[in-house]
């Protein structure tokens, strides 16, 4: 049943590149406020899903729903991007592709777009390093500029697509602060990932494999249904993986 | 469109390009560097050179405003940053125009160092305005700007967008007039010529230096020019693919 809260709905989504099948009926459903993990071995297609809200995908059938209507340019002003490769230009400097994006996505007026650039930079901590170009920052630098240009315009809906590869542990547990606060403020997150970690921060998770939708719960309602005795999110991921339907 | 969003687009691609001092010189110094082989291999022959500069100037400015943007563009799309600007709230039109503008600037300065280099350091004899030669080649580095854009939809790399060099600009070149007076080449040929953009800026360039012509005598070949120009933009936001 459809509920007014809901900000993304993927339904009997069915999607190959050439003669490979990668989404074959995917369904799932992301309320607003919360964190949605979409767990999946590499290949199993959460990448295709996640390009499909912001229109660089169609599905070949079923049907994608972003804030109840199909995607669109409008839609993607509410909606911020975050691809595996950070695809930034590398000639600049960190603070040039925020405020570059920030002009992408509207913000026009000066004073308010350096505040929102500002506001981005300190949320991903780059400090001193904003004004160096990014062929002179790590990867992990690179992926966290990526990450500012994903929120400089506080979107309604974040699509991060493996934002922690490559951080480190301290980074990533501030990151994983920062995204419940986000959620908290009301904003709703749709974040793929293949670790185990990421998901124990999810509000929900999705498992995926072979483009279908094997898992749908918390991490509570994944473990308990996997059974046995105090299983892992690992071992509930496994159990539902082999056994390749719904809990 | 929105005029801050192309503007963006267009002072981004211009602070990027200045960012990479190599290709800038390069820009500069690889059509002077031709040009003066050019110049060298007819020292002996200056009226041949002064017969053929017109057409050799319209060719260069095609072929390296061609080879800028295309290489350019397609290097936006390998890197993923075409995508990701697909996933903003951007139309097709300020991607494109912001292109164009951000392109058109270094493609001017190329086209403005071809025609200087081979008036006044080759010295080759014109007749005619060297500020109507200006408006021309304007018109030519649009037309390869939109071609450099357009074709850069069909390459998947930089080998790939070099080997539409001689699918695209060698038939230009040969049935151009470029080499030979169009009038000698066989009907057929000329047929062919007809339906390419540089037959028109070869026969504007040898109707304003070699004839003498102003702008007024040259117009079909200034409409021309611009319905070419039109029709490749058209065919490139046709092909900017949102994947």
């Amino acid at each position: 049943m459809k509920t007014a809260t809901r900000v993304f709905e993927a339904e009997q989504v069915e999607f190959s590149y050439g003669p490979l099948r990668v989404l074959r009926g995917l369904t799932l459903a992301v309320e607003k406020s919360e964190i949605f993990g979409i767990l999946g071995a590499n290949g199993a297609g959460k990448t295709t899903l996640l390009r499909m809200p912001v229109g660089l995908l169609k599905p070949a059938s079923g049907s994608i729903r972003v804030f109840g209507a199909k995607p669109s340019a409008q839609c993607n002003a509410r909606i911020g991007y975050m691809p595996q490769q950070s695809a930034l230009y590398q000639e600049l400097s960190a603070r040039q592709n925020v405020d570059f994006f920030a002009r992408m996505y509207g913000l026009a007026r000066v004073a308010a777009r350096r505040a929102a650039v500002d506001r981005a930079l300190d949320w991903v901590e780059l400090g001193r390093r904003q004004d160096d170009p990014l062929n002179r920052l790590s990867g992990g630098m690179r992926q966290r500029v990526s990450l500012a240009v994903a929120l400089v315009h506080a979107p309604e809906l974040l699509i991060l697509d493996e934002p922690t590869v490559g951080l480190d542990p301290e980074l990533r547990a501030t990151f994983w602060g920062n995204f419940s606060e986000m959620a908290a403020a009301g904003t709703t997150l749709i974040i793929s990932s293949h670790t185990m970690d990421d998901a124990a921060h999810c509000h929900r998770l999705a498992f995926i494999r072979d483009g279908r939708t094997v898992a749908l719960g918390t991490p509570a309602e994944l473990r308990a249904g996997a059974g046995g005795d105090g299983p892992t999110l690992e071992d509930a991921f496994l159990h539902f993986a082999r056994r390749g339907d719904r809990p | 469109m929105t005029i801050d969003r192309t503007l963006a687009i267009s002072t981004r691609i211009i602070l990027q390009v200045t960012r990479d001092r190599r290709s800038l010189a390069l820009i500069i110094v690889a059509p002077v560097l031709v040009m003066s082989l050019v110049g060298f291999s007819f020292a002996d022959r200056r009226e041949i050179l002064d017969l053929v500069a017109p057409g050799l100037i319209g060719t260069f400015v095609l072929f390296f405003v061609f080879l800028l943007t295309g290489v350019s563009f397609l290097r936006e799309r390998a890197q993923g940053t075409i995508e990701r600007l697909l996933t903003t709230p951007v139309g097709r039109a300020d991607i494109l125009v912001g292109y164009l503008l951000g392109f058109l600037l270094f493609a001017g300065i190329q086209a403005v160092v071809i025609l200087l280099y081979t008036v006044f350091a080759l010295q080759i004899q014109y007749k005619g305005s060297l500020a109507h030669v200006f408006v021309l080649l304007a018109l030519v580095t649009l037309v390869a700007v939109n071609l450099g854009i357009f074709i850069s939809t069909f390459a998947r790399n930089e080998f790939q967008v070099v080997q539409f060099i001689p699918v695209v600009l060698m038939p230009q070149i040969f049935l151009s007039g470029a080499v030979l007076p169009f009038e000698q080449l066989p009907g057929y040929f000329q047929a062919v010529g007809r339906f390419l953009p540089l037959t028109y800026a070869v026969q504007g360039l040898k109707g304003l230096m070699s004839e003498g012509k102003g702008l007024a005598g040259i117009g079909w070949e200034l409409a021309a020019l611009a319905g070419f120009a039109l029709l490749l933009l058209f065919l490139a936001a046709l092909t900017v693919r949102r994947t």
